[in-house]
């Protein structure tokens, strides 16, 4: 059967991070899995946490509601997203008295969370749900010889015990999907580091700071571009790497892809269609087909 | 309806205030004194290498009830929320729950949100999402938005003034 999910897009995606949704849109519907655009969705309620717990509980709550009454699992492709949903559902099972009281206001927008859905990143959509045999049979321009550094991202991978899309520790199922597309995935030591982006808010020269010194690690170990799987991440590594430079005092020219770009471009899809003139970092040199 | 009924001391926040105190209280009576200061949430700590974020001593804090005066302080907003204290405390004490509750709390008792955080809640208020549609530039200059890249309408909530009731109700109503 075929696989379906509702994309939910969360806020950062689909209000700048264009990149990461179109190369979604381009790659994933062709792997297999069909993505449903559902109406209502709003913020996770993951960046509101520091303010009021409660509130990014029942904003979870509520789009887990929205897919439920569409009757579909969920595609998360935000780090932040798919954290607050999974922890969202956690809660909601193990405490029935704040599932009812969450429900008993969600009732006024003719919502209700009864059922525990699916709910995947893209690092597990392609890992487990697609799998590597399903890529490798897509890929047409292997993209050999390729030295690439994987990004996770912290909030994909912890914490472990309400279940996460990868190993909390050694992650390596990014470095897989990067060995289909005939990339040479390479390890470093920065590989857990923090992107610096949940500091955006209140910090933002500390936050660009923690961005410059893992892309300079990077640059340093002469790898030869950087994939990430979240909106937050790439914002800190691809749209403002120039200015994450100038708090290492640094001059960095790392590209910086989404994994699902890459994908792409592995399947044979055009950089436009995915979005790669929108990268601000040196995309253009890896020599990747059409990408000026 | 405004952002100052959420955060401010106004007469509604009673009860909030209670329901965020309790739950300190109990992390306090419950969860810190398993910490037995191994202090490997601070080796991790991504906020410690840059910002001298110590999530034992928050906890060790805690454990003495020193709550106004860690509510009080800046170093709890600099948690990157990493998660690793979370993921590699022995004995499954979290400090990063503890710092999002004592920042809650700061909150709840009127204290100055920090940075860009009100800006976030308020158009979550009034669009549901932290941000509408921005313009991006590509790396030649040109300028763009979201439907000249062929990308469908945002997904947003549909009735507004129902969405923020929803808001409202959950987090000023009693426990």
């Amino acid at each position: 059967m075929k696989k379906k999910y509702a994309l939910f897009p969360g806020c950062l995606m689909p209000t700048e991070q264009y990149a990461y949704e179109l190369s979604i849109r381009e790659t994933i519907p062709l792997l297999g899995v069909e993505l449903v655009d559902v109406e209502g969705f709003s913020c996770c309620g993951e960046p509101m946490k520091s303010v009021n717990q409660l509130l990014t509980l029942y904003l979870s709550a509520r789009n887990l509601a929205i897919a439920e009454k569409h009757h579909l699992d969920v595609f998360a492709p935000c780090a932040m997203c798919h954290l607050a949903l999974t922890e969202c559902q956690h809660i909601l099972e193990e405490n029935s008295a704040m599932k009812g009281r969450i429900n008993s206001t969600l009732a006024a927008e003719g919502l209700q969370y009864t059922v525990k859905r699916q709910v995947v990143h893209t690092v597990d959509l392609l890992y487990d749900q697609v799998g590597i045999e399903k890529i490798k049979e897509h890929v047409k321009k292997p993209l050999n010889g390729l030295r690439i550094a994987a990004h996770y991202g912290c909030h994909i991978l912890r914490p472990s015990e309400i279940g996460r899309p990868d190993d909390s520790e050694n992650p390596q199922k990014i470095e897989t999907i990067l060995k289909a597309l005939g990339v040479e995935p390479v390890g470093y030591p920065q590989k857990l580091d923090c992107c610096g982006a949940p500091l955006l808010a209140n910090l933002p020269e500390s936050a660009l700071t923690k961005t410059g010194q893992k892309l300079q690690a990077i640059q340093e170990q002469g790898i030869q571009a950087m994939v990430d799987v979240c909106p937050w991440c790439h914002k800190m590594f691809d749209s403002r790497q120039t200015k994450a430079g100038e708090t290492v005092a640094a001059k960095l020219d790392v590209p910086v892809l989404y994994l699902t770009q890459l994908l792409g471009i592995a399947m044979g899809i055009t950089g436009e269609k995915l979005g790669l003139e929108l990268n601000l970092s040196p995309v253009e040199k890896l020599q990747l087909g059409d990408v000026k | 309806m405004s952002i100052i009924d959420l955060t401010s001391m106004g007469e509604p926040q009673t009860d909030l205030k209670k329901e965020l105190n309790d739950r300190l209280t109990k992390l306090q009576d419950e969860i810190s004194d398993y910490c037995f200061q191994c202090a490997k949430c601070t080796s991790g700590c991504e906020a410690h290498k840059l910002l001298e974020l110590e999530p034992h001593k928050i906890v060790a804090l805690l454990k003495r009830g020193l709550i106004n005066e860690l509510v009080n302080s800046d170093v709890i907003w600099t948690c990157m929320t990493c998660l690793k204290c979370r993921e590699r405390c022995p004995q499954r004490v979290a400090p990063v729950e503890i710092l999002f509750a004592l920042k809650n709390i700061a909150v709840a008792s009127g204290k100055q949100i920090p940075g860009k955080y009100t800006g976030m809640l308020q158009s979550i208020l009034s669009m549901g999402l932290i941000q509408d549609i921005q313009q991006t530039t590509t790396r030649t200059n040109k300028t763009l938005k979201r439907d000249e890249l062929g990308l469908p309408p945002l997904s947003k909530p549909i009735d507004v003034a129902k969405f923020q009731a929803g808001i409202m109700k959950i987090a000023m109503e009693k426990v």
